[in-house]
């Protein structure tokens, strides 16, 4: 018969085990070498390749070392960025996700035309809590897909890229709008600081930079801080292994999803502030360019590894090559013969080091 | 210890049934597990011990009984529940996440199942530390910031074995299943892994192995637990069973200890290896093999053999030396040229080497063949190929109702026959057999061992790259034993006691 009251437990946590008598099987760690160093942070390729291009850049012309520079480069960066901090969270996790730009213009699109015509006096704070919901929801619908069909990523989120696009392109509208609502308007302009340069021109720090420092913050803090971070990895590492272990996957695919379309959500209502304009064919396109970026911040094509800050080192490489080439005179055509080399270089050079690492 | 142990079993496992389609796998498995013992669960391939060990763990549910965890009843259990239970299994994979660190692998497992799978929450960072550090030391690890910090994928496999105990305690488990733990260990860390589990079975902490091997069985001592179509046939102390009985039990049939080895080699000699050599793995192999001789090669995991038999196979080929095959020179430098010149290549990692697992049992025995059985309009004769596989599955006594099924719905067993069907399908010269019987039960041994001599008797010269020493001792002419890279020493194996062969192989630090 099995007893019926349960056994008193058989001690109290913190167990203390001896140290058992055994050979010296301790590994050798191998520590030192520049090589495994740089395995296991490849974002200091990166870090080299842009010190490399700012000094060259430089100089061939100076003016390239002022702060109007980096101010543009902010400013042009805070989109791309948001995008690239979803895709590291879904590379992380071992998926991929390439719908977060039709996921950004659905939601700009549909919330500039809402308030528009609706509530034109609506204030700004809502109008991104809006975005920021509406991107949620998409992206859920992605990550409800990708748990329940267990289908590869990839292809749902192809699948939802044209759903999205054909769904506002066919339902919301396709003219787009110069006049957005004023609230979107006032905080484009907005400065965070401004300063005069020398000659005379205004350079203005938006106040939406403020936007990409928060998000870089929180997703490295949900990344690394908290259970549900160390659960995208582990999935990442291993989908079978992760769920053995007791990781609950529906909720991290839910979260990984919803977290990427919720930054995409905002960084579709900053697009139309920054730019003063609503243009339903905007962003879809830039997918591989965020994806891109995001493998030159040292994030492996096949899941489990990415930084934050490997990942802004990324981004940082893809907007200089955007922008600042043409300062010293390449042709804006070179611009993706110089990205596509770099991608080329970095593949090799992690799967070269991690052949023999 | 002076804590008193209870007396009450730890886990009962009450009259579990468990049916997939059109199969019992279990059929009515009752046992106990009590504190701080160790138990080895022994059976065939298909037995029903990973059906078993997957209810235990909340991987399945059972279909009927019950499991009682501390006189608590439960019709089953999730994986989250066995690991809140003090449940822990440590797969053959391991289940570690090679992309995140030794602590995150030892301390976090344990971080989620108190809390219940929670992931909405933050974690205390130096707890985990300390709960890691802990951990690692009582297996015999560092426990200091450095190694805790180092990635799993950078750890060879011994370590990250005693990573995964280590887990195990850190969660504070009170039974700790290991699925085949020693299968890719040198003896060396075997040792090691025995002397770390009794020192937790010291610590009131039950085990259960789940082993082809018996002499480690032995070695470790316990309970033995022998599972047969789905019942218990056995249970009682090790030490009550010889291990003729356990064999006996465990296929229902009576196993021979003696040689299989009927055959002599003939006096053609087939291939000539002449100072062979791959840097900083073998040098200066020299032997011949005669027809229908069944030459053994072993020695320790870092002697060179398996590089030796990669190295014929054509999968990195040696860089210098001479090989002769009926007595003209060959250069072997892809394994498309082995195949050519007819050596076929049984790898040691079939799953990862050799098999298309998803596949039909047919394309994986015919795809050696491939060009033979083109047509003239480049397409692959299906009826032939059917054929041919359907005589393969016969004459090798594939367990399996028709080709068309994928490889991997068969056992271990017979999934190695299919590998070596695929090579006999080509008619080789030689045939190259890299551990041909790792992680396979004795009862498909006993005809993977009849298959080899019969090949052997049909002038096949063969090439058996084995560290199971009696699995050499029965089935060879030769043996050559490989340290540091080079052959140490060359045996009749008619006249070798193990013994002997086993000294001679741990001799090697001297």
């Amino acid at each position: 018969m099995p007893p019926t009251v349960p056994s008193p437990p058989l001690e109290p946590a913190g167990r203390r085990v001896a140290p058992p008598v055994v050979n010296a099987v301790a590994p050798q760690v191998r520590s030192g070498g520049v090589r495994a160093r740089l395995a296991r942070h490849p974002e200091w390729f990166t870090v080299a390749l842009i010190v490399a291009m700012c000094a060259i850049v430089g100089a061939i012309n100076p003016r390239f070392f002022q702060f109007a520079t980096l101010f543009d480069l902010l400013h042009s960066a805070t989109t791309v960025s948001l995008f690239a901090l979803g895709t590291l969270v879904v590379l992380a996790s071992g998926g991929i996700d390439v719908s977060f730009t039709a996921i950004a213009a659905l939601t700009m699109y549909t919330i500039t035309k809402f308030v528009f015509a609706w509530w034109p006096d609506a204030p700004f704070a809502l109008i991104l809590v809006a975005g920021a919901a509406g991107g949620v929801l998409l992206g859920l619908v992605n990550g409800v897909l990708v748990h329940r069909l267990k289908a590869p990523s990839l292809i749902v989120t192809i699948g939802t890229l044209y759903l999205y696009r054909g769904f506002l392109l066919t339902f919301v509208g396709t003219t787009f709008f110069m006049n957005i609502p004023h609230s979107m308007d006032g905080f484009g302009r907005m400065p965070l600081f401004f300063y005069r340069t020398v000659d005379g021109l205004r350079a203005v720090l938006p106040v939406s930079v403020l936007a990409l420092v928060i998000a870089a913050v929180l997703t490295w803090w949900l990344l690394n801080r908290t259970m549900m971070g160390r659960g995208v990895y582990a999935m990442g590492g291993s989908l079978a292994i992760a769920e053995r272990l007791g990781y609950n996957l529906r909720a991290i695919h839910l979260f990984v999803f919803g977290y990427t379309g919720m930054l995409a959500g905002i960084a579709g209502i900053l697009h139309v502030s920054n730019n003063r304009l609503a243009n339903p064919f905007d962003l879809v396109g830039s997918e591989l360019d965020v994806i891109a970026a995001v493998i030159l911040g040292g994030a492996r094509i096949t899941g489990g590894t990415g930084t934050v800050v490997g990942t802004l080192l990324g981004v940082a490489l893809v907007t200089l090559i955007n922008n600042v080439l043409i300062l010293v005179g390449v042709p804006s055509t070179w611009q993706k013969v110089i990205i596509g080399a770099f991608i080329l270089v970095a593949g090799t050079l992690q799967t070269w080091q991690r052949r023999n690492a | 210890m002076n804590q008193a142990v209870p007396a009450d079993p730890f886990l009962q496992v009450v009259g579990i049934h468990k049916r997939f389609t059109g199969v019992h796998a279990l059929r009515g498995v009752t046992l106990s597990f009590g504190r701080g013992q160790i138990y080895h669960l022994l059976g065939e391939n298909g037995c029903g011990k990973s059906t078993l060990i997957k209810i235990i763990s909340g991987a399945q549910p059972p279909d009927e009984g019950e499991l009682i965890v501390e006189g608590t009843r439960h019709a089953r259990l999730g994986a989250l529940d066995a690991l809140a239970a003090g449940i822990e299994t440590v797969y053959q994979d391991l289940s570690l996440l090679p992309n995140l660190s030794v602590a995150e692998n030892v301390a976090l497992t344990g971080e989620l199942a108190a809390h219940a799978g929670r992931l909405a929450r933050t974690f205390d960072r130096r707890a985990l530390a300390r709960s890691a550090a802990r951990a690692l030391e009582a297996v015999g690890l560092p426990g200091d910031a450095a190694f805790q910090a180092t990635l799993v994928e950078q750890l060879p496999l011994a370590t990250r074995q005693l990573v995964a105990i280590a887990r195990a305690i850190a969660s504070e488990a009170k039974l700790v299943i290991m699925d085949e733990p020693t299968t890719s260990l040198t003896q060396k860390e075997v040792d090691n892994l025995i002397a770390v589990l009794t020192n937790l079975r010291a610590q009131g902490v039950t085990v259960l192995f789940v082993s082809h091997k018996l002499d480690e069985c032995y070695a470790i001592g316990g309970e033995v637990i022998v599972l047969r179509d789905g019942q218990t046939v056995a249970q009682g102390p090790i030490g009550d069973f010889t291990k003729a009985q356990i064999s006996e039990l465990m296929t229902g049939r009576r196993l021979s200890n003696e040689r299989y080895r009927e055959g002599a080699p003939g006096d053609e000699i087939v291939l000539d290896a002449r100072g062979l050599a791959r840097a900083g793995q073998f040098a200066d192999v020299s032997f011949t093999l005669a027809a229908g001789e069944i030459l053994g090669i072993t020695g320790l995991l870092d002697s060179g053999r398996n590089e030796l038999a990669r190295a014929l196979a054509g999968v990195a080929p040696a860089q210098a030396g001479e090989l002769r095959l009926d007595g003209r020179p060959v250069t072997i430098e892809t394994p498309a040229d082995a195949t050519r010149h007819r050596i076929g290549y049984v790898p040691e990692d079939r799953l990862n080497e050799g098999l298309f697992l998803d596949k039909p049992i047919r394309d994986n025995v015919i795809t050696a063949m491939i060009p033979a059985l083109r047509t003239r309009f480049g397409r692959i004769d299906r009826a032939r190929a059917d054929r041919l596989a359907r005589d393969i599955v016969r004459d090798l006594q594939i367990a399996t109702p028709d080709v068309e099924r994928p490889v991997q719905s068969l056992s271990g067993g017979n999934q190695q026959r299919v590998l070596i069907g695929r090579w006999l399908a080509i008619e080789p010269r030689v045939l190259i057999l890299h551990g041909p019987t790792v992680g396979v039960d004795v009862g498909s041994k006993d005809i993977i061992y009849r298959i080899m001599q019969r090949l052997a008797k049909a002038g096949i010269a063969m090439i058996l790259i084995s560290d199971d020493l009696p699995e050499l001792l029965q089935n060879c002419d030769r043996i050559l034993l490989m340290k540091k890279g080079r052959i140490a020493s060359s045996y009749r194996a008619d006249q070798l006691h193990e013994a002997d062969l086993y000294r001679a192989l741990l001799s090697e630090a001297a």
